[in-house]
């Protein structure tokens, strides 16, 4: 009986990687020697992931690594499919070229929303490209996480970020409703919080750029919040502290999140160009355009739950 | 403008005697004036050399006689060198640049005042936007010492703009430079054994290649431009990718045991790092050049991340050789 292709290609590999060592290479020269006999995908890993170590890979000016992006989809594609069982409508609303905001309602405290909206646009748009959003400023004084969020394409959410961004014709994924919609408790899920004092509309306006309501439902039920613990929030310095049916009871794994069934709707977007960037000083305009947003949001998300049906099966 | 008289402090650091060497060779610089307590890197040919302390009152006299149209200050010290206190760094920097200023406000035949600052001032800040400008120094407190140095003197320059409106005073915001002649912080960091970082960090850092740190003095000498400018390369690179560009293992440290370890290793021969350095490898921080590119008029020919891959290319070089 022989062993399975796997392991052979495996011990074949090690052995290799041993030779190489003894015979006084350098340990990445020696990984690459070692790969030369794998399977083609597994040789390509390899040599990829000995590439990255030696510090062969791009990042641009605000720290996105395309090559890590691409990496991590497989984990953020299975979330997609098999957790959340994602549907997606109106992905070719949103435009293919030139800078555009995406303004989409927030919750859970990890932004995987700002993930999955991501992964709905790089499968469901015919010309897909990465977006970056802005993330609360907390995530970036924390250590992996801080990383991890400027690889996939996360900024601090400062409006100078959003204006360079879409002055470089990129698209910006914004959640005006701030901490004060990943703090909602359960009871008020899918009941938006006011978007702010209307800063993302007056960015838009700036750069002329269109603004695309996103209404993304199923986020809200992922970390069920039954309370908040804010003197437990101050020791860590964290905006609030949640208390959910899985936190902090589990541990780390409390941090897993329920797998709801997901809707994400991009609605038509909302021109500014033709307003003119002088529009972003004037205050009945911006606030008038802030509660046209939400309100779309706001009818797409029940539009949305109504489709959907139970969240959880 | 012919007939130029420049006047340069600090003349005794590498990028001021390249400073000194390149104006001489303008033919519309009628006069190179040094200052500095030590020799100039390199023979010059016709700077009229003298060997003066900043913080020394009588430079007024020294400056008065010269009379020079522009001034370069570049004796503002990033970081102490071997044997140099940090009271003494303090002295230099802020009683140096006041000292300098109270003689400038006595020739009568000064334009324009170019200063080699720092965009330390901005310090390190998890939550700044991603690419400061220049109006930006005021969105977080000042935490280090040098960080409130920078401010004190960039507040003395600004006051003195106000005074004496003919005079304009250019304050370049230089990113930390990196480059084969020079010794800087990152040079001597990327030349370690291994490079400590802190542990789950990797910020993205913003460097300016040697050249185009001389190269940007002189086009602000040419073109000068009232108030603060950020110098930069263009774009940035991620911490952990640059040391692994240079061949070195990163060595992940620990936050609250980052301080601790480096003192240690500062014993064992390897080098010092200030408050601001520590800051910089945790959060990183990049600045936004437009007003150079556009107000200044020049564009840095070595991005971030080509200006480390010089650096390293330039080191195997010397290697080989």
């Amino acid at each position: 009986m022989s062993e399975p292709a796997g392991v052979d290609a495996a011990l074949g590999f090690m052995r290799r990687l041993r030779e190489g060592l003894d015979a006084g290479l350098e340990f990445p020269d020696a990984v690459a020697r070692g790969a030369a006999a794998l399977p083609r995908d597994a040789r390509q890993t390899v040599q990829r992931a000995v590439r990255r170590l030696e510090g062969d890979y791009a990042e641009d000016e605000w720290g996105f690594d395309e090559g890590f992006a691409e990496l991590v989809e497989p984990f953020f594609g299975f979330l997609y499919d098999r957790w959340w069982r994602v549907k997606v409508t109106g992905a070719r609303r949103v435009p293919a070229h030139g800078g555009a905001m995406l303004a989409a309602n927030h919750a859970g405290i990890l932004p995987w929303d700002a993930t999955m909206i991501s992964v709905a646009l790089l499968r469901e748009h015919p010309l897909p490209r990465h977006p970056r959003f802005m993330v609360l400023n907390w995530a970036f004084d924390l250590p992996w996480v801080s990383v991890f969020m400027r690889k996939v394409g996360g900024v601090v959410a400062s409006p100078y970020n959003a204006l360079r961004l879409l002055e470089q014709e990129q698209l910006v994924a914004v959640f005006p409703e701030g901490v004060r919609g990943i703090g909602k408790p359960y009871t008020e899920r899918y009941r938006l919080q006011r978007f702010g004092r209307g800063g993302f509309v007056e960015i838009a306006l700036r750069a002329g750029a269109p603004i695309v309501p996103v209404a993304v439902v199923g986020s809200e039920e992922i970390y069920p919040k039954l309370a908040d613990v804010p003197s437990l929030a101050r020791l860590i310095g964290a905006p609030f502290f949640p208390v959910t049916p899985t936190f902090p009871w589990l541990g780390p794994l409390g941090a897993i999140p329920l797998p709801s069934r997901w809707r994400i709707e991009f609605c038509e977007p909302i021109e500014t160009a033709h307003m003119g960037p002088e529009a972003a000083s004037d205050r009945a305009a911006v606030l008038e355009l802030t509660e046209r947003v939400r309100d779309v949001v706001q009818q797409a998300l029940y539009a949305n739950l109504v489709r959907r049906g139970p969240a959880f099966i | 403008m012919p007939g130029r008289r420049v006047l340069i402090t600090g003349v005794g650091s590498y990028l001021g005697t390249l400073l000194a060497a390149r104006l001489e060779r303008e033919p519309e610089v009628e006069a190179v004036i040094g200052i500095d307590t030590r020799p100039p890197r390199a023979e010059l040919e016709r700077t009229e050399l003298h060997d003066a302390d900043i913080r020394d009152p009588g430079i007024a006299r020294l400056i008065q006689t010269a009379e020079p149209d522009a001034v370069v200050h570049n004796k503002i010290v990033r970081q102490p060198g071997p044997g140099m206190s940090s009271r003494a760094m303090h002295d230099i920097n802020v009683i140096g640049s006041l000292q300098l200023l109270g003689a400038c406000e006595r020739v009568p035949s000064l334009r324009s005042i170019v200063i080699r600052g720092s965009a330390g001032i901005y310090g390190a800040e998890p939550h700044a936007p991603q690419f400061l400008d220049e109006e930006m120094t005021r969105l977080f407190p000042l935490r280090t010492r040098f960080q409130r140095d920078v401010a004190e003197i960039e507040n003395y320059f600004e006051t003195f703009s106000r005074r004496r409106p003919r005079v304009t005073c250019t304050m370049l915001r230089y990113q930390p430079a990196i480059g084969p002649s020079l010794d800087t912080q990152i040079n001597r960091y990327l030349s370690q054994p291994a490079c400590p970082t802190y542990l789950g960090f990797d910020p993205r850092v913003q460097l300016v290649h040697e050249h185009d740190a001389l190269e940007a003095l002189l086009a602000a000498i040419r073109n000068p431009v009232r108030g603060a400018v950020n110098v930069a390369g263009r774009g940035t690179i991620g911490l952990t990718r640059m040391i692994r560009l240079a061949g070195r293992p990163p060595l992940p440290v620990a936050g609250p045991l980052f301080a601790p370890v480096t003192r240690a290793a500062r014993r064992l021969g390897m080098s010092a790092y200030s408050e601001d350095f520590r800051r910089l490898l945790r959060y990183g921080r990049a600045v936004d050049i437009r007003r150079l590119e556009e107000e200044v008029s020049y564009q840095p020919r070595y991005s971030t991340v080509a200006a480390v891959q010089d650096w390293i290319a330039r080191r195997h070089e010397a290697r080989a050789a």
